[in-house]
């Protein structure tokens, strides 16, 4: 018997004229990990809350969903309560107690579960979990990572059948992200756990899946075993953005059957591939060499000759008196039509530097300079007028009205001249909307400052793949009009697509700054999968495009060699 | 080891129930002089005294408290000194150092309190009461924090924005409001996720238990036996004591001796649980 099983299942919001969801069908096995992918909007989050009785948005609901072969709508509360666990995007705000015991136990306490029983569970979820060093302590002390696997600890300790996951690691940094998906699968593969997990991120995750469903626009597009439903989705260029380097670089070549999904089968591909010493003529037909339909960002340098648009020099900052040196001695320049993306560990000093730029905090020694102007001479506000704006890491600081069409009015957003559309979010309240809308309407409201250097935070977090891309498209087009861009990043893939330089901050210096494919290209971890793919096989790939040209000019090199050797014989 | 703080916090708020409790109602000298020592002692034993600055800031307090009732009160007999007419008796300045005396004691006896009650402790004491109600303040206790800092990153990002561009105080102001206003709406906000959060983990379905990390044993009943047996013998031999119109107490009895004796032991009794630690840490050391 299925463990879950949806059976047509339709969905309309309340008040909403057209459904979310469309005669959606499937089955998940006890003890399958289920990947739920798809653009935003595309209904993924509903699905998951229809599942979750208890989470179960208002709406008009057709069809039958089946927990185990019984009717959802027909579970008693506590069955339907306890066996569905669920962990959403942000962290903070699902933590309801202040302490990680607490935390831990409340669970449990509304199952009205007996101390000894509670004692046992929580000792050995804190043990299975690594909990024990942080097991005291105030939530807020803890780290993204850590509040959000107190998250899935809290849930697990209830000893759930089913763990429904909504984007977990969207506002994590990626070794967190790696950390949270790692103890997901442990516990998929050890406990033999049911896991429906929605995600973006889907270069670690998806490998690991037994399947992947994927949604648009509220219908079931695919479902079936990864390689399968990847390879199936030829010609779905927005999808297939999200998907893993390998896998993307199996439909650029054109090739045909199951697609390569981890970094090794990737490489293996780029090893046959290169030992066959052909690409699939499919591919000459599909991609027209250099002037292909994606845009490879031009990277025409700096604007030289004008006056730096951000100079930090030799800085130093710290929080607190006592406290240690945030940033030590740190020096950066950042030139009028360049994007410089700014990289390292989680307190590694990048958001303080930003904040330095913004002049929200001044650096206790050494100097932060705005377009040859020091931050301390701007007069009153003059700084943030039409010169310097900030994309923060909380983006939900950015709104202060009740609705997204008042928010853009009061900031004088200019909608058409956005990649996205959020025509569709108007009457809502900005709260309301996902994290990655959340990202993209924060970003209209900063563009409206018109800034000549704009400093973004994490701009990628939550974002689907297309909106990843159209980002990046978009920074590539406010560079040529002489906008300077520093991002603080920790998504590589973004940051090899549209920066001009890439710079890895370490315990608050710049230990060394360069152009992304000679960036990506010497260092060994902080990379892009293609990087990691190719190194050894392909000299200086980091994007998929770069494989992709790389391998076809190979392969034409060949076909083009080939008849002069014939006649040589 | 098992120090004072370690206690079950029945035990604890039993011992701080007793302590301050007794020169909370006395006006006797010399047990407000134990108290204030004692006082002091719990806050050295316990967490520490904090900075000189406290200290300092504390000694102006008694200072000024104490200058504070000659200066206002003028009843009293034996007149010392006579400022701007007013006569400054001896009397009141008697009253003024206990007065002093007292109120300064109870802050060291709150910032002793403060320091062995911690919140989850303080969750222990009312979870016994009623579970719903230490979850509001396990609840509460992570809000408030969490509220002030979000809006203070929402002030520093809507300056970035330019929110507080005009110059004039009026528009701050304006401003200002505007970001308390979204902050009301990104608290409830906020607690919509969390109340999400709370019934998917099944937070109303009956029945609600209390998860406690610590038990009432012999020791603890102990503790609480001997505070409010002591504070009884201190109150039973309590001295009646009039500062007005000259000082007049009761002379000394058996009793009145009891009842000193009797604070006295109850001020030293959470060192004397440390100390019995200490030794037997080393006997046990000595003897391995």
């Amino acid at each position: 018997m299925a463990m879950v099983e949806l059976k047509q299942v339709s969905f309309t919001y309340a008040g909403a004229a057209s459904p979310a969801l469309r005669e959606i069908s499937f089955a998940v096995e006890a003890g399958e990990m289920v990947c739920i992918c798809g653009a935003t909007g595309s209904g993924k989050s509903t699905l998951l809350r229809l599942i979750k009785r208890e989470l179960t948005p208002q709406g008009q609901l057709t069809g039958q969903i089946c927990l185990e072969g019984v009717p959802l709508s027909n579970l008693p509360e506590k069955v339907s309560a306890f066996s569905v666990g669920y962990v959403a995007q942000r962290p903070d705000e699902q933590i309801v107690t202040d302490k990680v015991w607490h935390e831990l136990a409340f669970g449990l306490e509304n199952m009205g579960l007996s101390q000894q029983e509670m004692a046992r569970r929580i000792a050995e979820t804190a043990a299975y979990f690594g909990m024990e060093s942080w097991y005291e302590q105030p939530v807020d002390q803890l780290s993204g990572g850590q509040k959000q696997l107190l998250n899935l600890a809290a849930v697990m300790v209830m000893q759930p059948k089913v763990l429904i996951l909504d984007e977990p690691t969207a506002q994590l940094d990626p070794i967190a992200a790696a950390d949270f998906t790692a103890t997901v699968h442990r516990l998929n593969r050890e406990l033999g756990l049911t896991v429906l997990v929605i995600e973006h991120r889907l270069e670690e995750l998806l490998p690991l899946c037994d399947r992947v469903i994927v949604l648009e626009e509220g219908r079931l597009l695919t479902c079936g075993a990864p390689r399968k439903a990847v390879a199936s989705l030829t010609g779905r260029k927005e999808l297939l953005l999200g998907m893993p380097a390998a896998a993307q670089l199996h439909h650029r070549l054109g090739r045909s059957g199951e697609s390569p999904l981890s970094l090794t089968e990737g490489r293996r591909m780029v090893e046959a591939l290169l030992a066959e010493g052909s690409v699939p003529s499919q591919a000459e037909a599909e991609s027209s060499p250099k002037g292909n339909s994606q845009p490879h960002p031009q990277r025409t340098g700096a604007v030289t000759g004008a006056l730096p648009a951000l100079r930090i020099q030799d800085a130093y900052f710290r929080y607190q008196r006592n406290s240690r040196d945030v940033l030590t001695g740190t020096s950066l320049t950042v030139q009028p039509g360049e994007i410089v993306c700014l990289m390292g560990g989680n307190g590694s000093g990048k958001s303080t530097l930003l904040s330095l730029a913004a002049g929200l905090q001044r650096p206790q020694h050494g100097q932060v300079e705005v377009f040859g102007q020091r931050i301390s001479a701007y007069k009153g506000q003059s700084l943030y007028q039409h010169c310097v704006a900030m994309l923060p890491q909380d983006v939900q600081t950015v709104f202060l009205c009740d609705t997204v069409s008042e928010e853009l009015r009061q900031g004088g957003c200019d909608l058409s001249a956005l990649p996205f559309d959020l025509t569709h979010l108007m009457d809502r309240h900005p709260y309301d909307l996902s994290g990655g809308e959340q990202q993209l309407l924060a970003m209209a409201r900063v563009l409206a400052q018109q800034p000549r250097l704009m400093l973004m935070d994490e701009p990628t977090k939550g974002l689907d793949a297309g909106a990843r891309y159209r980002l990046g498209a978009l920074l590539q087009r406010l560079k040529a009009q002489g906008m300077a861009v520093l991002i603080v990043t920790h998504d590589v893939t973004f940051a090899a697509q549209c920066a001009d330089r890439c710079a890895l901050l370490f315990r608050g210096q710049v230990v060394s700054q360069s152009e992304p494919a000679a960036f990506f290209r010497e260092n060994l971890f902080y990379t892009t999968p293609v990087s990691r793919m190719t190194r050894g096989l392909l000299t200086g790939c980091v994007t998929v495009e770069d494989a992709a040209e790389a391998l076809l000019d190979k392969a034409r090199d060949q076909l083009s060699s080939a008849p002069r050797e014939v006649q040589n014989q | 080891m098992r120090t004072f703080a370690d206690f079950h916090p029945v035990a604890q708020a039993a011992y701080f129930a007793a302590a301050a409790g007794v020169a909370m109602f006395s006006m006797d000298p010399v047990v407000l002089a134990l108290s204030l020592a004692g006082a002091v002692g719990l806050c050295a034993l316990t967490g520490g005294l904090g900075s000189l600055r406290w200290q300092g800031g504390m000694l102006l307090l008694f200072l000024v408290l104490a200058a504070l009732n000659p200066l206002t009160h003028h009843d009293g007999v034996t007149v010392l000194l006579v400022v701007n007419h007013r006569p400054i008796t001896l009397e009141a300045c008697l009253y003024g150092l206990s007065a002093a005396g007292m109120v300064v004691g109870m802050v060291y006896w709150f910032r002793g309190f403060s320091q062995v009650m911690t919140s989850d402790r303080l969750l222990v004491l009312l979870g016994g009461l009623s579970p719903r109600l230490s979850l509001v303040v396990s609840m509460a206790l992570r809000y408030v924090p969490l509220f002030g800092r979000q809006w203070k990153k929402t002030q520093q990002t809507q300056r970035a924005l330019g929110l507080y561009r005009e110059e004039n105080s009026m528009d701050r102001c304006r401003a200002g409001l505007r970001v308390f206003s979204i902050m009301t709406t990104w608290a409830l906000e906020n607690g919509v996720i969390t109340a999400d959060s709370m019934t998917a983990r099944g937070y109303g379905l009956g029945c609600r238990s209390h998860f406690r990390k610590v038990s009432f044993g012999l020791h603890d009943g102990l503790l609480t036996g001997l505070s409010l047996l002591l504070a009884a013998l201190a109150l039973w031999g309590a001295r009646s004591i009039a500062y007005y119109p000259r000082l007049l107490a009761a002379p000394m009895t058996l009793r009145h001796w009891t009842g000193y004796a009797a604070y006295g032991a109850l001020m030293i009794l959470p060192h004397i649980i440390q100390g019995k630690e200490a030794l037997a840490w080393r006997w046990w050391n000595s003897n391995r």
